[in-house]
């Protein structure tokens, strides 16, 4: 646990002392603050009966930015390691595996937190600055603030187990941005050619990150996502362990 | 402190390490030698439980290298081949990561940071940032590194390659100081290296040991004798006698013979030079010669030659070809 704890620190460290650290948050504050502009435009033409929050949260355009964001905070995990050689002192240093897997992991979801915790401050930014009554509760921040965790704990333990895969930081870049936007894209599979309510549909529903936010940013706090993301994060993450693991009876 | 047995690694249609069996005692220095390729560092990643063995078993500081991994990796300070350092951290910052994942505490660690890097004399760039480092540097920062903790073992893997002839020296100074104080394993490939710092040598090629023996002895046995090239005017006789009786010489034989002037090949102990005992001898029977020169036998040549004249038996089979060839063997021959 200790080691944990000095990786964990080190991590966080090499990464917010890295000019890639700001350049993303502001390039990543930026898109959704216009995201988030081009959202109160669109409902002030169009009455919407559901809450800016909800819109947000569910239009495919918030989530495009992320298939980016995955693979940039997470491509020089391993990989990079591996690249130097670093990795050789790492592991012949009295740190279990996992401690080292989980900490890189918490590191990077910590990062990835931080570079989306600003959209939360639109929403009383906007109510301060309009003067507008409350569209929304409180329900449904909490809500969405659980999902876009539940979200990162997922898509960071692809990009975890791309960057163990190879020595290759672009390699590992592309695979999370194919497997998250996979990942994605599996949601939506439940609207293609098959009858509503059928046993297709309704088993792709359970994959789809749309589904689970809207259920999430309207206040609803369902224990299947829950589960879903906690339970694929934790297999991702023992696999990046196996394969860190593997480097010592591969031929 | 070490203590491997049959240790073996296999990778696919190849075995790296092929049942090694060895031991070094606490307070050696023992020198892993052997050309490139031959499964020095797949032997010491084994023990420093970077690499698990494909079989046999070996100890460590008293635990074994797979059920007390940690425990291992505890007592081991390892230096890694070509020396992996984190580019973009300050080199008293890396130190102070190094020693705190080695499980020392924050006051142990500012203590034990502050020695390593006065005993591998890094003061004056504490601050630097180690990409920006000499080679030389990194290499003393790895050195640190792997000292920081003050490990019973030291494990360095090939730790001048790479230096210019200076900084080896000096390293080699450094490594013969810490021999002081900790048992150390080095792996080198240069012979001479091990000459200088090790108190004992194993031998290793294509995976198998080959000798193991003090520096000293093995020099005497791997080094060719030398020789003293001898120019004098006059017969064979007695002059042979006289050269065979010099101290440290054992074998005379003659050259040539011509114009009445003879050239003899004195063959010596490689462990003691002749030249000034045959000096006086040619001055005392008032010889007159024209030419006194040593041919010593370099030791490098004499390890090259030992590892050439025995192939072990199972690489012996499957190389057909000189060596020289073996990369593009179908297209050249047809």
């Amino acid at each position: 646990m200790r080691a944990f704890f000095i990786l964990f620190g080190k991590e966080l460290r090499s990464f917010f002392l890295s000019p890639l650290a700001y350049v993303v948050m502001a390039l990543f504050t930026f898109l959704n603050g216009w995201l988030f502009i081009s959202m109160v435009k669109a409902m002030q033409l169009q009455v919407s009966s559901r809450s800016l929050i909800y819109n947000l949260f569910s239009s495919g355009w918030f989530w495009m930015g992320y298939f980016i964001l995955f693979p940039l905070i997470t491509m020089r995990l391993f990989a990079e390691e591996r690249k130097m050689g670093t990795i050789e002192g790492l592991l012949t240093a009295p740190v279990r595996t996992s401690e080292v897997v989980l900490a890189k992991y918490a590191a990077t979801v910590v990062v990835y937190l931080v570079i989306v915790a600003p959209v939360f401050l639109f929403f009383p930014l906007f109510q301060t600055v309009t003067g507008e009554a409350t569209a929304f509760h409180s329900g449904a921040v909490w809500g969405s603030a659980l999902g876009l965790l539940l979200v990162g704990l997922f898509n960071v333990a692809i990009g975890t187990l791309a960057s163990a895969l190879t020595t290759n930081q672009l390699i590992a870049a592309m695979l999370t941005f194919v497997f998250v936007m996979l990942h994605y894209f599996l949601g939506f599979l439940q609207n293609f050619g098959m009858v509503p309510g059928s046993a297709w549909t309704a088993g792709m529903a359970y994959f789809s990150t749309t589904e689970h936010i809207r259920s999430l940013s309207e206040g609803l706090i369902d224990s299947r996502p829950v589960i879903y993301y906690l339970s694929f994060s934790t297999v991702l993450l023992a696999f990046t362990h196996l394969v860190i693991e593997s480097r010592k009876w591969r031929v | 402190m070490i203590e491997a047995r049959q240790l073996t690694k296999r990778y696919a249609g190849r075995t790296a390490v092929d049942a090694i069996s060895f031991h070094v005692e606490k307070g050696e220095i023992v020198g892993f030698l052997g050309p490139n390729g031959a499964g020095k560092s797949t032997t010491l990643r084994m023990l420093t439980c970077f690499l698990s063995a494909s079989g046999g078993s070996a100890k460590v500081a008293g635990y074994d290298i797979y059920g007390d991994s940690i425990e291992v990796r505890r007592r081991v300070g390892y230096m890694p081949e070509n020396v992996p350092l984190y580019p973009d951290m300050r080199v008293d910052e890396y130190l102070r990561f190094r020693a705190r994942i080695k499980g020392l505490g924050w006051r142990a660690t500012r203590s034990a940071v502050g020695e390593a890097m006065d005993v591998c004399s890094l003061a004056g760039v504490e601050k630097k940032i180690i990409a920006t480092l000499s080679k030389g540097y990194k290499q003393r920062v790895g050195l640190a590194d792997a000292l920081v903790n003050k490990p019973d073992l030291l494990i360095l893997d090939e730790p001048t390659n790479g230096l210019d002839p200076n900084q080896i020296r000096q390293s080699r100074e450094l490594i013969k100081r810490l021999g002081e104080r900790h048992t150390i394993l080095i792996s080198t490939h240069i012979l001479s290296e091990v000459e200088m710092t090790c108190g004992r040598v194993i031998i290793i090629d294509r995976g198998q040991i080959r000798a193991s023996d003090s520096p000293r002895n093995l020099i005497r046995r791997l080094r060719k004798p030398g020789s003293v090239i001898l120019e004098r005017q006059g017969g064979v006789e007695p002059a042979k006698t006289q050269l065979a009786a010099v101290a440290g010489v054992k074998e005379v034989s003659v050259i040539h013979e011509r114009d009445g002037w003879t050239s003899f090949a004195i063959a010596t102990d490689p462990l003691h030079d002749a030249r000034e005992d045959l000096f006086a001898l040619v001055r005392r029977e008032n010889w007159n010669i024209r030419e006194l020169a040593s041919r010593a036998a370099s030791l490098e040549d004499a390890f090259v030659d030992l590892l050439q004249q025995q192939p072990p038996a199972t690489t012996a089979a499957s190389t057909s070809g000189p060596e020289e060839t073996s990369d593009e063997p179908d297209t050249a021959g047809e």
